[in-house]
This record gives C-alpha cells, sequence and structure tokens, in this order.
C-alpha cells in the first residue's frame, strides 16, 4: 500500500510525479525497472509504451528516476511551486478552510 | 570550578521571554564566573566581546523562535556551544509566560530552574578548537525502539531532531544541522554499498537532494529536510558505506549543513511525536 498523506495533504492533492518526454524517451525502460514504487507501466505492444500508471505511488520531493534516464526524457514539477502549495492547504486546513 | 559561560542572551525587552533570557544572564553571572556578551553593543563592536567567546563556552539565550541571539552569534561567526530557547523551556515546563513585560513569580521560577540546569549538566563544554563542525552533535542519543518480525528499530528522541516525511533526520542547533537518513531507510534498503554524497559548498534548498545511497536491492535519494549551505560530508561513508547500517543516527550522519531559514523549514518536518507513528506505518506496510 503506498502513502495516502504527504505532512498531513493527502497525496491525491499533490501533483508530484514523473513527465515523459515522448520525443525523447527511446524506451529503454531503465525508469520502471528502477523505480520501487509502480510508477510507471510498461505496455508491450502499445505506444506509448511506457506510461505513468500510478502517479499517486510516486514519492513526493523524489526525482531519482530522471537521473537514471539517459536521454533525459522525464521531468518533474517545480519543486518550489509543490513546496508552497502543500504549505497553503496545510494553512488552509489549520484555518479552518 | 563551576562551569562558566560567554552568555550572550537575547534580552528582548518587548516580551517577557526576552526578559527572562536577561535574567538567566544575570543570574549566572552572579553564580558563576561567566561573563555577559551586551547584544546591543556586540552589533555595533565586534572587538569588545571577540576576545570573550573564544575564551569561554558561549551559551546563546533566545527568547522566541526568532532566535534573535542565535543570529547575531551566526552573524558574528561564533560557534554555538549551548543554546535555549526560553519559549520552549517555558512550554516544556508548562509555564505561561505572560503578556506583562515583568517577570511574575512563574518566569522567576522559570529562572531558577533553568539556571539549575545548566549548572548541574555535569558535560563540560569544550571551547572550540577545531572550528564550528561536528562539535554542536550531542555525544550520546537516547532512543525509542519497536519491533517488527526480527527487525528491532530505532529512532532519537532527543531534542533537536526534526523529520521530513522523505525518512531524513536533521538534528538543529543553532545555525547548525546534521543530516541523516533513519533507521526505516537502512533497514529497508539492507546492506547499503555506495554513498554519493553531495559537494561541500552546494547550495540546497529544503527538500533537493543530499545525494543517494544505494544498496543491492535499491538507490534512495536523501531528500533534504532543511536548506543552507553544505559545510561538510561524512567522508567515511565513502569508503564505509556499511556505518549507515550499523547506526545511522550517529556513525551514520550524511552531512552538514549551514542552515539559511530553519524557521520556515521547520513548517514542513516534524519531531519525534509526530514522524514516529509514520515510520511504524512505513515499516508495517514494508514488504522485505
Amino acid at each position: 500500500m503506498s502513502e495516502t498523506t504527504f505532512m498531513g495533504v493527502t497525496r491525491d492533492r499533490i501533483d508530484w510525479s514523473p513527465r515523459i518526454d515522448y520525443d525523447k524517451c527511446n524506451d529503454c525502460m531503465e525508469c520502471d525497472e528502477f523505480c520501487p514504487h509502480d510508477v510507471f507501466e510498461v505496455r508491450e505492444d502499445q505506444s506509448p509504451k511506457l506510461i505513468v500508471k500510478n502517479p499517486e505511488n510516486c514519492v513526493v520531493f523524489c526525482r531519482a528516476c530522471a537521473k537514471t534516464c539517459g536521454p533525459d526524457a522525464i521531468t518533474f514539477p517545480n519543486k518550489n511551486e509543490t513546496t508552497a502549495y502543500i504549505k497553503q492547504i496545510r494553512k488552509g486546513e489549520a484555518a479552518g478552510g | 570550578m563551576d562551569k562558566s559561560y560567554a552568555v550572550l542572551p537575547c534580552n528582548g525587552l518587548d516580551k517577557c521571554a526576552g526578559s527572562v533570557t536577561r535574567e538567566i544572564a544575570l543570574r549566572l553571572l552572579k553564580k558563576t564566573d561567566s561573563k555577559i556578551i551586551c547584544p546591543v553593543f556586540f552589533r555595533v563592536s565586534d572587538s569588545r566581546y571577540g576576545k570573550l567567546a573564544q575564551e569561554k563556552p558561549l551559551l546563546v539565550l533566545d527568547g522566541c523562535a526568532t532566535r534573535c541571539a542565535s543570529k547575531l552569534a551566526a552573524e558574528k561567526g561564533l560557534k554555538i556551544d549551548e543554546r535555549i530557547n526560553v519559549s520552549d523551556m517555558a512550554k516544556e515546563e508548562n509555564i505561561a509566560l505572560g503578556l506583562d513585560l515583568t517577570l511574575n513569580a512563574e518566569a522567576q521560577t522559570l529562572v531558577e530552574r533553568t539556571v539549575a540546569g545548566l549548572l548541574s549538566s555535569s558535560e563540560t563544554v569544550a571551547v572550540d578548537q577545531e572550528g564550528a563542525a561536528h562539535a554542536f552533535f550531542p555525544a550520546c542519543l537516547s532512543y525509542e525502539t519497536f519491533q517488527k518480525d526480527k527487525f528491532i528499530f530505532r529512532l532519537p528522541v532527543d531534542e533537536g531532531f526534526y523529520f521530513n516525511e522523505n525518512d531524513v533526520w536533521a538534528y538543529v542547533s543553532g545555525t547548525h544541522a546534521r543530516i541523516g537518513v533513519t533507521d526505516f531507510v537502512q533497514k529497508s534498503l539492507s546492506d547499503i554499498m555506495f554513498f554519493t554524497p553531495t559537494a561541500v559548498g552546494a547550495e540546497i534548498e529544503q527538500f533537493d537532494d543530499l545525494g543517494t545511497v544505494e544498496s543491492g536491492k535499491a538507490v534512495f535519494e536523501i531528500i533534504s529536510p532543511v536548506s543552507g549551505i553544505v559545510t561538510s560530508i561524512n567522508e567515511k561513508l565513502i569508503d564505509a558505506p556499511e556505518m549507515l547500517n550499523q547506526n545511522p543516527y550517529e556513525q551514520g550522519w550524511i552531512a552538514e549543513i549551514e542552515l539559511s531559514d530553519f524557521a520556515e523549514d521547520r513548517n514542513l518536518l516534524h519531531t519525534f511525536s509526530g514522524y514516529l507513528p509514520i515510520m511504524k506505518r512505513k515499516v508495517t506496510e514494508f514488504h522485505v
């Protein structure tokens, strides 16, 4: 089972997961082999072959799969914006909003 | 000879907690050979107190979370040997510091207890001889332990430890922090074979990575709980990464950071009591 919250914010409200640039992706599947959280799915005989199947399994702020990607086809959302967003939600909820 | 300090109180006049720092400083002066560093004069003149801070261990007394005295010490490049935050102490002692700027009986009690605590601590604080690095970390830690199957997990209960939900700890003291991973990380990775650090001098934002640790099973990205500049890394881990498995809180520490905005970073961190249930849940859900 994956985490359901991050710093008290439900995981589905935090947009943090890899983005695949299919112009760069060469279907090597290094990222899928690397990630222990079952974020990606490899679909044989389909196009695109690699998709982000379980974005909410992705560990918030982890970008390790992007480092394994030879063609640099994986990016992540802006960390500072994500941090600010999490703080904003927490603040809103603390204030009863 | 009694323990003595160079005492730097915040001496804040607009909060009761600031007045408490002043009172603690005066009491220490009376009872020991301690000397006071006046924050107001220190701000405009380095020469008066520079030598004093070298001769005696520096005790910084902050009244509130703004930590003016700690910041002043950092600005002046002083290493803090001991630090007390009066507001935190008041919470621990269950003492309400009122809005009244003069000290009430409860505040006086807090002064007495703090001074007694400082003078009774048996550990003699060494004056800094090799620079700021490493000196701020406690000599020994206390742990809470729990077990899953045959595995025993530990978590330090000592004050000053903060944790992010990426299972990385920071021990914060003054303007410095030491960083490492928790027992959950080292146990879930099992035998760690590689430690790839970030560079000393690197400027790190909160949740940037501080390098990786790797076992035969997986690579773990070390997500920094705090922002600042990396002042040192634990080079011993490069040759002996197994130290991380032996104890990730003591000899297996990862890096040290000079903090840039801990007051802000802290908003997204847990203390021991917040992180313990998270680590327990992760341990329960983890399948080897």
